[in-house]
This record gives C-alpha cells, structure tokens and sequence, in this order.
C-alpha cells in the first residue's frame, strides 16, 4: 500500500515545488499587466505610448497600490513592438523629479531624476535589442516590449498642483514612428 | 486503485498545493524585510535584477513601480516600538531627528497599501511639516480622533501601517540602514 503512494507522492512533491516557483515568478508578470491595462484604460482607450497626467492621489483616487499623496505621478504605458519609444521630460526647476521605467517583470531598466540631469530635461530612448535609437537620447534597452514609464513630482504644498501641472504636461511618450 | 489514479491525485494536490504555499507566501508579507531597524524594516534590492523571486513578488502586490534604493528607500512598520502591532483605536506619537535624505514623508496605509478615508483628507506627514526644536526634533500624533499639533489620522481603520519615504537617501541610511537613525513610533494609550 505504502509502496504504491510512494512514487505518486514524490511526483506530486516535484510538481507542488515547481509550481510554487511558478507562481512567484508569475506574479510580478500578472501584477504590472493588470497595472498597464488600467493605466492605458485611464489614458485613452487603452493607447500605448501617450503620457497620462492623473491627479494626486487621494483616499477615493488610488490608480495604484501604496500611492504617495505628496507626488504628482505621470505614467506612460510603452510598446515597443512597432519601435523605439522616445521619452521627453521637462524638467520641473526646484523640485524632485525622476522618470523612472519599469519593465514587464517590474525591475528597473533605467531612473533619471533632476539630480542626475542637473534640472535639465530627461530624454530617453527605450529600444529592444537591434532598434537604433535617434541621437540625442539616452539609450535604455529593455528585455520584454511592455513596460511603464512612471514620472514623480515632489510637492512640499498641494498649492503649487496648477504650476507643477501646467510644465509637467510637456512631457512627451511616443514612438519614433509617431514623431 | 488505479496507479494513473494515485499519480493524478498526487499532481493535482501538489500544483494545487505549490501555487496555494506561493500565493500565501507573498500575501503575508509587506513589502520586504532584508533590513529591519526598530519598528522599519525594508528592502535594498527593489526594483532590480537580483531581487529573489518572492522579493519581486512582494514588492509588485504591497508597493508595484517602487524605485530602487538609491534614488528612494521605502521602510515599513507593522508594529511600534515596542513591537506590538499598530492599532487603528490608538494612538501614538512618530518622532524623530533629521533623515540623511533630501526628502522624507511618513504615509500611514490600510490593507496592501491603501490610503484611508479621514475627515482631515490627510494621509501623510511631509519632511517639511513637523515644527523642529533647537536639536532639530521633531514629533506629530497618529490617532483616531483630531490632535493638538501635528495629527495624522487613521481614520476607520482598525489596522494601518507606516510608510517612511527618503528620496535621495544618503550616509548611513542608504549605507547602513540596519544602523541608521529612523523615527520611533510609540504607543501613548488605546480608545
């Protein structure tokens, strides 16, 4: 009787440990696809590519899990299936600031805040292996096609919103091909 | 009993069982425990390649597109100071000295990170906030009911817990956080 589960249960032990790992490899993957259907739903119709200025964050306006409610965020959902994607930032004079993008599998491909520009504007190119970037970008290559580009803008006092809004919507998110 | 039988059985409970494990594994914990400091603890691989697997997991339910530690660090509390964990009827005062960082803010959560609804629609203590005494200290009150000073809210939750955001993190707390100087967080009575 013993004799005959033995094996069985070794295989299920094998397949339990591997869908374990499984599972927490899977995770990130899921948990950022969700995040990008709903930021590029709130962005327009589910595009990708275009810069998407969402308000602060409040306790009835949370688009993502542990918002900060001192940071106006801008998020772009990008593909790069078609190209390159060409992010543009206009720098916010006297404020942390920082672009920062985030592949499919949540690890950071590449962060550029006012410190590292020296408050100049951020310009970076998101290419996958083999895409030829134009010049004058930074160039960040990523592992998988999907990704968010996320800017965060510090605000010492919620009256300062109007300005702060007003440069932050020259960024620009865009394929190469849409320039 | 058939031994194509006993194997399905034992590989559906094992996938089953696998997965179950995995999920409670991310789901009970926060946002990441490399590092832990009184009350705070936090991670110092957010965000990059050699993150473990639970880690990025984690880190994408309880704090997805966080930034890695050099340009932010992220220290979460659970609990106070003296380690009994924080209680939305309580109240407690979060004091500190200045954070080796360009800019700091304290955010109190509900659930995976959620902001609470609160009459005062505060959900957060900035760097710049709290008034600083000769040596530079400072203190507000987490409490359910307005405070004198500086008061940040819990609204109706029955649990919450602390996010301590440094940007631009430098010395000691971005090179040895285990050993750097964060807020205390102590209980002053209960409702």
């Amino acid at each position: 009787m013993t004799r005959n589960w033995l094996l069985p249960i070794l295989a299920g032990l094998a397949v339990a440990a591997v869908a374990w790992h499984g599972t927490l490899l899977a995770t990130p993957y899921v948990l950022m696809s969700a995040a990008m259907k709903k930021i590029s739903s709130a962005n327009g119709n589910g595009r990708a590519n275009v810069f998407g200025f969402g308000e602060m964050a409040t306790a009835d306006r949370q688009p993502i899990v542990r918002p900060s409610p001192d940071l106006v965020y801008s998020s772009c959902v990008f593909n790069l299936s078609q190209g390159p994607v060409l992010v543009d930032v206009a720098p916010v004079p006297g404020k942390y600031w920082s672009v920062s993008i985030f592949d499919a599998r949540t690890d950071v491909a590449a962060v550029r805040s006012d410190r590292d520009t020296g408050g100049k504007p951020a310009r970076l190119a998101l290419v996958r292996k083999g895409q030829v970037a134009p010049k004058g970008y930074d160039v960040v290559q990523l592992d998988h096609d999907k990704g968010i580009a996320l800017m965060r803008i510090l605000l010492s006092d919620p009256a300062e919103y109007a300005e702060v809004d007003a440069i932050r919507r020259k960024s620009t998110c865009q394929a190469v091909s849409a320039k | 009993m058939k031994p194509w039988l006993r194997y399905s059985i034992c590989i559906l409970l094992g996938l089953a069982g696998g997965a179950a494990y995995a999920v409670h594994q991310v789901r009970s914990g926060d946002l990441g425990r490399q590092v832990t400091n009184g009350p705070w603890s936090t991670n110092t691989d957010n965000g990059t390649a050699d993150a473990s697997a639970l880690s990025r997991a984690r880190v994408s339910l309880f704090g997805l597109l966080a930034l890695p530690a050099k340009e932010a660090m992220y220290f979460n509390a659970h609990n106070d100071s003296d380690g009994a964990p924080l209680s939305g009827n309580c109240t407690y005062i979060v004091s500190g000295g200045e954070l080796e960082a360009r800019w700091w803010s304290i955010t109190l959560y509900e659930g995976e990170g959620w902001l609470v609804k609160n009459e005062a629609n505060r959900w957060s203590v900035g760097g710049n906030a709290p008034e600083r005494d000769a040596q530079g200290n400072w203190s507000f009150t987490v409490s359910p009911e307005r405070a004198e000073g500086l008061w940040l809210p819990t609204g109706q939750a029955p649990k919450f817990d602390l996010t301590l955001r440094a940007y631009h993190p430098k010395g000691a707390l971005l090179n040895d956080p285990a050993n750097a100087k964060l807020p205390t967080i102590k209980k002053e009575r209960c409702a």
